[in-house]
C-alpha cells in the first residue's frame, strides 16, 4: 500500500511560522474519587450530547461565582464560555480582539499567545505603539508594568486579556476591578494543571462576550460534556 | 409564488425573520424558553451512546488513563482509525495519516487553516452547512457556489465542479451525505469529479460525518479511494453522528502526512488534543462491535418514512434523502419564507426546524427537517405543522 506523504499542492503559507507540537507529560496526578464519580454519573445519565453552546449552566455559574468571591469581579455568567483548554479561550480571544496587522501588547512571556498571534495576523510588541488593540497581561507579569499599562489603557480602547491559566501566583488582583476597563476585560482560566487531559477552561466577560461565544462555536461547536461535568465537581471541590 | 409579502405574517414576524442564520440561534433560544416543543432542528441524535463505548471510558476515568495525549491524537485511536479507513472506506492510509480532532467541525477548520492562503477559491456545494463559512473567511478564502438540485436529488455534477473553476481555485469541499440536502455524492458522479480535480490539480476536502448514514439502496463511496485521488484529499469524519457520540467531541481526519502535520501544528494553538476520555470511547467506538451503527440506522430509516409521510400530507416536495439526519424539503406551496414559516411553526405548532436560508440565502423556500426524534413524536409533530400551515398559507 503506498500511503500518502505529500498534497499534491502547496500547503498555505502561514504553517510555516508555526512550530511542531511539543510532547505531552508523562504523567497526572491521581483525580480525586469525587471527580472520577461525578464524571461516571455524568455518562450514567446520558451527558453524551452536545451540551448548551456556551457550557453547562451550572459550570458557568460557577466561574461567575468565582470570580465575583475571588476577584470582586462581576460577570453574568451568560457572558461565560467553556472552552477545550485555555488554549481555545487564547485562540478565540487573539481572533476576534486582535486586528490583523495590527499589534498584541505584551509585557511578559508571550509564548502562550505567539503561534496564535501569527495565525491572526498580529505582531506581538512589548511597549505601547499607535496600532495596538488588544493588551494581555498575566498575574506573573511585573505588577508595576501591568499597572502603568492599565492606566495607559483607560485612554484607549484596547481590549484587556488577562490570562490566570499559567499564573504561578494568584494576588486579588484583577484589572476588571477596575470601572473604566470592566467592560473591556476578558478573563481567561482553566483546569490544566490538575485535569490536562480533559481539556477545559473559560472566558468570561466583556462586551464582547457573546461574539467570543460564537468564535468558539465556530471552531468546536461547544466543550466536551462529561469534561465539563468532572470540571465542575473539580471546581467545586478542590479550588 | 412570492416569497415576499404574506399578508398573514404579522410584521413582528418579519423583523424577527429578516436574517436567517440569527434566526436559527434566535429559535433555538426560543425553543429552549418554551415548554413542549419538539425539536427537529439541531443534528443532534436523540439515540444515546452505545453502552459498551460508555463502559470503556469509564474504564479509562477508573484507571487514570484520561491523560493528556499528543496533539495529533492517541496512537492507538490513529492506527485503528486508518485500519478502519482502509477497511471501510478503501482509502490507502496509515497512522502517520490520522489527526484526532475535536469533532468534525474542528476538522474543516484546521485543513482550511492549513490549506488556504488568502483569496484562494474553495468550491462549496449549494445549499452548504453554514458553519463552514466562518472557517473559510477567517483563512481569507473565497467561497464559490457549486449548483445542486432537487429533481437531481442533491447529488453533484462534476461538470457543474468544473464550471466554477477559475485560476484561483484551489480546493473543492464535498459533504456526502449532504447536511443539509441528504443527497449522497454518487460512485458514478466521485469518479467524474475526481478526473476534473486531476485535471486541475484541486485539492479535495470531503466531509463524511453522515457516511454511515445511507440508506437503501444507496451506498457511501469515498472519493479518496479513487487512484490519483489519495495525494490531493483530505477526508474529514467523526464519531458523533454514526455513534451518537455529538457530546464527546471526537473527529478524525485523514490526508497526505505532511497535511497532517501542519494541521498538527495549526491545533497546537487553536484548542490543544482532544479530550482523552473522549478518544477512549472513540477507539472503543471503531474496534468495538458495529450492531449499533446498523440497528441505528434501522431507526432512521423507519422515521425517514414516517417523515417523508408527513411531509407528502402538507404538500412538500423533496429530493431523495438518500442519508443523513435530515430532510431537505421544498415549502414554496405554502407561500411563506421558510424563515417566517420556521417561526410560525415553533411559536404556534410547538415544532422547531430550520429555514433554509440558514444554508444559503437563496433557499428561502425551504426548511431543514430533523427525524432525531421517536416515531410517534414525528407523527405528533406532523399534526401540530399541519394547522398552523393551513392557517397561514396562501
Amino acid at each position: 500500500m503506498q500511503t500518502p506523504t505529500t498534497l499534491s499542492r502547496p500547503l498555505a503559507q502561514r504553517v510555516a511560522g508555526l512550530h511542531d507540537p511539543r510532547a505531552p507529560a508523562a504523567t497526572a496526578p491521581a483525580l480525586p474519587a469525587s471527580v472520577i464519580e461525578a464524571a461516571a454519573s455524568a455518562l450514567d445519565r446520558g451527558e453524551t450530547h452536545y451540551t448548551d453552546r456556551p457550557g453547562i449552566p451550572e459550570f458557568r455559574a460557577w466561574v461567575a461565582d468565582h470570580l465575583r468571591e475571588r476577584y470582586n469581579v462581576m460577570v453574568d455568567p451568560a457572558e461565560v464560555t467553556i472552552t477545550c483548554g485555555s488554549t481555545e479561550a487564547r485562540f478565540v480571544c487573539m481572533t476576534l480582539l486582535a486586528a490583523p496587522g495590527g499589534s498584541v501588547l505584551c509585557p511578559g512571556d508571550r509564548s502562550p499567545i505567539r503561534g496564535a498571534a501569527h495565525l491572526v495576523g498580529a505582531s506581538i510588541v512589548d511597549s505601547v505603539q499607535d496600532d495596538i488593540s488588544l493588551l494581555y497581561i498575566t498575574p506573573d507579569d511585573y505588577r508595576e508594568t501591568s499597572i502603568e499599562l492599565l492606566r495607559r489603557a483607560e485612554e484607549t480602547d484596547w481590549w484587556i486579556v488577562y490570562d490566570l491559566s499559567f499564573a504561578k501566583t494568584n494576588p486579588p488582583f484583577h484589572p476588571a476591578q477596575n470601572p473604566k476597563l470592566a467592560s473591556r476585560v476578558v478573563t481567561i482560566n482553566s483546569l490544566s494543571v490538575s485535569l490536562a487531559g480533559w481539556r477545559l477552561g473559560w472566558m468570561a466577560g466583556s462586551e464582547m462576550a457573546l461574539r467570543l461565544r460564537a468564535g468558539k462555536q465556530a471552531i468546536t461547536i461547544c466543550t466536551t460534556a462529561v469534561s465539563q461535568w468532572a470540571g465542575l465537581e473539580w471546581a467545586r471541590t478542590q479550588l | 409564488m412570492t416569497m415576499n409579502a404574506n399578508p398573514n405574517i404579522p410584521e413582528e414576524v418579519r423583523a424577527v425573520a429578516a436574517d436567517g442564520t440569527q434566526l436559527r440561534y434566535a429559535l433555538m433560544e426560543m425553543a429552549r424558553e418554551m415548554d413542549d416543543v419538539i425539536a427537529l432542528g439541531r443534528g443532534d441524535p436523540d439515540l444515546d451512546t452505545p453502552p459498551h463505548i460508555v463502559e470503556a471510558a469509564k474504564a479509562a476515568i477508573r484507571d487514570g488513563r484520561a491523560n493528556l495525549t499528543p496533539v495529533k491524537g492517541m496512537d492507538d485511536l490513529r492506527a485503528a482509525i486508518a485500519a478502519h479507513l482502509r477497511e471501510v472506506n478503501g482509502l490507502p492510509v496509515a497512522a502517520e495519516n490520522v489527526m484526532v480532532t475535536t469533532g468534525g467541525q474542528e476538522g474543516l477548520f484546521l485543513a482550511i487553516q492549513a490549506l488556504i492562503d488568502p483569496g484562494d477559491e474553495i468550491l462549496v456545494p449549494d445549499p452548504r452547512y453554514s458553519s463552514y463559512d466562518d472557517a473559510i473567511h477567517r483563512a481569507g478564502g473565497i467561497m464559490v457556489a457549486v449548483p445542486t438540485n432537487r429533481e437531481d436529488a442533491f447529488n453533484l455534477e462534476a461538470e457543474a465542479v468544473e464550471a466554477a473553476i477559475t485560476p484561483a481555485t484551489k480546493a473543492l469541499l464535498i459533504v456526502t451525505p449532504s447536511n443539509p440536502t441528504a443527497g449522497i455524492v454518487t460512485e458514478d458522479r466521485a469518479r467524474a469529479i475526481a478526473d476534473v480535480a486531476i485535471r486541475h490539480n484541486l485539492i479535495v476536502i470531503v466531509d463524511e460525518i453522515y457516511g454511515k448514514i445511507v440508506y437503501e439502496p444507496w451506498r457511501h463511496f469515498s472519493i479518496g479511494s479513487l487512484p490519483g485521488m489519495a495525494e490531493r484529499t483530505i477526508t474529514l469524519d467523526a464519531f458523533s453522528k454514526a455513534y451518537a457520540m455529538t457530546g464527546w467531541r471526537c473527529g478524525y481526519v485523514a490526508a497526505p502526512k505532511n497535511v497532517i502535520d501542519a494541521m498538527a501544528r495549526v491545533k497546537q494553538v487553536t484548542t490543544g488534543p482532544v479530550a482523552a476520555v473522549s478518544q477512549w470511547a472513540g477507539l472503543a467506538a471503531i474496534t468495538g462491535p458495529q450492531d449499533c451503527v446498523s440497528e441505528y440506522l434501522k431507526i432512521y430509516t423507519e422515521r425517514r418514512a414516517v417523515l417523508l409521510d408527513g411531509l407528502d400530507r402538507m404538500g412538500f416536495a423533496y429530493g431523495e434523502p438518500r442519508g443523513g439526519l435530515f430532510v431537505w424539503a421544498d415549502s414554496s406551496s405554502t407561500g411563506i419564507h421558510a424563515a417566517e414559516l420556521s417561526y410560525l411553526l415553533l411559536k404556534e405548532g410547538r415544532v422547531l426546524i430550520f429555514p433554509g436560508t440558514a444554508f444559503g440565502d437563496k433557499w428561502r423556500e425551504y426548511v431543514r427537517i430533523t427525524m432525531l426524534e421517536p416515531i410517534d413524536t414525528l407523527k405528533a409533530a406532523v399534526e401540530r405543522m399541519l394547522p398552523v400551515l393551513e392557517r397561514y398559507q396562501l
